[in-house]
């Protein structure tokens, strides 16, 4: 493969992108100092930084518009290293319910060994000012309930364990 | 008065004690055992903790509050808004002890906390209400008729009710019966009281505020209006001053009535007169709010008064140092709320430690907040970071110096309203004038903001990409050296 038809895959914050190296030597772009350019894409004139850079890792924090993006290059190597290391990590099945955002646990309203559908509230999560129901979204038996209320949890905590 | 306990947090309190020392007072503040390193704490010049985190245990234990000031010789509390500041029971309590209240008096406070209290204060002064009925209602048939005289959709509002609990729109007869009991039961639920009423419900309304400051001598004056239609959850989030659709002629009646609503209940210190105006610039009044509002700062860009400033020499006993003819509109200003909500995610809170934390500066940029970088919002708490405010000397460049505000707020660590900023302050509707408080409804979706995002994003990985790309070629030869090295040791 040359350098030229080399495709890369570009993770900037959550977004994903494809390129390949003519495309992206193409791209009208002008270096104004080491690590400040501006591009001209779609017609948008935009400024963008280079806040770091860590070459070896392919990683670096870009500054557009004002906001910061995370970006990390993975060439053909890598890209390909991720598709074998993905295979192993698809089996994963949905067993729990997991806190969407931190908050207080103001109320349960299910109970181990109980039933419950799709729809059902499973308990209620307080955060400044607010109260949110945290519905399943599947019908299963609850297992366990790992929160108790009154507790503060964090956002990724797991709230109730499903059979 | 020589000294003034700050019974509040975070950008308020931090922006009460700035006025209280400009006029040589000494501060107090108060705080929870989680906001030790808080701004306003290390501002004060006196500071007690209050308790553990959770306000029932701090902020709002106002029998706490009273000792300590008796304990530290304290002249008088301010409040700010939220926790103790619309509390008739603790502003009586306070001035009971013998401390100096700075707000209103016990018993404006406790009309206007009740809305049909506040209906029926005010409807002797012709001031324009929406249709409907002023009383509690129970009975079903009531509802209907009244309904029926009036034209659906109608509303049924909670008396006690804020923040859009126990609130129904009701399209037709039909529909009464059971949106009444959903009221009434959400009613109970949020506020211990099951009394609603029915109004008229305006279709595409326009929240306008008038800020008014009175002293204890009779004199009221009104500090203009606040257009404050762009909410998300009942919830204000992007406030003006000058409205865009207010002529002078109306500015004056609307101004007058905010004056009465104010004279109807003998009311001193500052406070905030909200209406609904319809599309036609109808306007009638809704309530009646008896403390200083978060959006007050635009009032004072465009006045140059210092509303808290004001707000102690009324409790001081002293008059109005000014009259109405004296104000002057000067420019325009713009405040966006900047809160720790997520606008991609139903504005749902986002809370974590702010890792990097950088405000804006320059000429007509105000920042009022109450957090460092480093600082971790909790979730007791209201999720505001901060009060985003410019000036500009027309509409115009006040949006354009927002924008760039905006631009260089840098905030990360959590998720904030910032993005939604620009996305409002980019919209056509917002740039006319031309929107309600429907505006995040009508306009609003998450994909717009992603939109711009996956478009930055795009150029932060090409850019990212050819910087890289530059580099190794730089690097290569190095690369090449080494390897030649390699195998020159190999041999």
């Amino acid at each position: 493969m040359t350098d030229a038809n080399k495709l890369y895959k570009v993770r900037a914050n959550e977004f994903v992108f494809s390129f390949d190296a003519k495309e992206v030597a193409a791209v009208d772009l002008i270096k104004k100092s080491p690590l400040e350019f501006n591009i001209i894409k779609d017609h948008r004139s935009v400024n963008a930084t280079v806040l770091s850079c860590d070459a070896s890792g392919k990683k670096l924090t870009m500054e557009v518009d004002g906001e910061s993006y995370e970006v990390e290059i993975k060439d053909t190597l890598d890209q390909m290293l991720d598709v074998m290391g993905f295979g192993a990590a698809t089996t994963k099945h949905i067993k729990e319910i997991k806190a969407p955002m931190p908050g207080m646990v103001l109320e349960i309203a299910i109970a181990e060994g109980q039933a419950v559908n799709e729809g059902d509230k499973i308990l209620i999560l307080g955060a400044m000012k607010m109260e949110n129901s945290i519905l399943t979204h599947a019908s299963a038996t609850i297992k366990r309930i790992a929160v108790a209320v009154g507790q503060a949890v964090e956002k990724g905590q797991v709230l109730v364990e499903f059979e | 008065m020589q000294k003034i306990l700050v019974a509040n947090r975070g950008e308020i309190a931090l922006r009460i004690m700035r006025t209280i020392r400009k006029m040589g007072i000494k501060s107090v503040a108060v705080y929870s055992e989680v906001d030790r390193n808080a701004p306003h704490v290390l501002f004060a010049d006196e500071a007690v903790c209050l308790g553990p985190a959770p306000s029932n245990q701090s902020y709002l234990n106002g029998d706490k509050i009273i000792a300590l000031c008796k304990q530290l010789g304290v002249d008088a509390i301010h409040p700010g808004y939220g926790f103790l500041s619309e509390n008739a029971d603790f502003a009586q309590k306070v001035e009971d002890a013998g401390i100096n209240f700075i707000g209103p008096s016990p018993a404006a406070m406790r009309i206007m906390g009740s809305k049909l209290a506040a209906k029926e204060c005010v409807s002797h002064y012709n001031i324009p209400m929406v249709p409907g009925i002023d009383k509690a209602i129970e009975n079903i048939e009531l509802a209907i008729e009244t309904a029926d005289k009036i034209g659906y959709p109608v509303l049924i509002k909670a008396s006690a009710g804020g923040g859009g609990k126990g609130m129904r729109i009701v399209e037709k007869a039909s529909d009464m019966k059971e949106q009444m009991e959903r009221a009434v039961s959400e009613a109970v639920a949020a506020f211990g009281d099951g009394a609603v009423f029915i109004e008229k419900y305006v279709t595409s309304p326009r929240h306008i505020e008038v800020q008014v400051v009175a002293d204890k001598f009779g004199n009221i004056i009104h500090g203009f209006e606040r257009e404050c239609s762009i909410q998300r959850r009942h919830q204000k989030v992007v406030e003006e001053t000058p409205s865009p659709i207010i002529t002078p002629e109306l500015r004056e009646k609307i101004g007058d009535a905010a004056v009465m609503v104010a004279k109807s209940c003998n009311y001193t210190s500052t406070g905030t007169v909200e209406f609904l105006m319809d599309d036609k610039l109808n306007f009638y009044f809704l309530e009646m709010n008896t403390r200083l509002q978060v959006e007050h700062a635009v009032s004072e860009m465009i006045t140059g008064l210092d509303l808290v400033e004001e707000q102690i020499k009324i409790a001081r006993g002293e008059k109005l140092s000014f009259t109405q003819d004296d104000l002057k509109l000067n420019g325009h200003a713009i405040e966006l709320r900047v809160c720790a909500e997520d606008p991609l995610n139903n504005f749902l809170p986002s809370i974590g430690t702010l890792t990097k934390y950088v405000k804006p500066t320059g000429e007509g940029v105000r920042v009022d907040d109450g957090y460092e970088e480093g600082m971790e919002i909790s979730i007791y708490y209201d999720p505001m970071i901060a009060k985003l405010v410019v000036h500009g000397k027309t509409r115009t460049e006040a949006i354009q110096k927002m924008l760039q505000a905006i631009k260089e707020y840098k905030i990360e660590g959590v998720a904030t309203t910032l993005p939604f900023g620009t996305f409002v302050f980019e919209h056509e509707a917002f740039f006319s004038g031309h929107f309600d408080t429907h505006f995040v409804k009508n306009y609003y979706t998450p994909e717009k903001i992603k939109e711009k995002q996956k478009a930055n994003a795009e150029i932060a990985a090409i850019v990212a990409l050819r910087y890289w790309m530059d580099n190794q070629k730089m690097i290569n030869p190095v690369d090449n050296k080494s390897t030649s090295w390699k195998r020159r040791l190999a041999h």
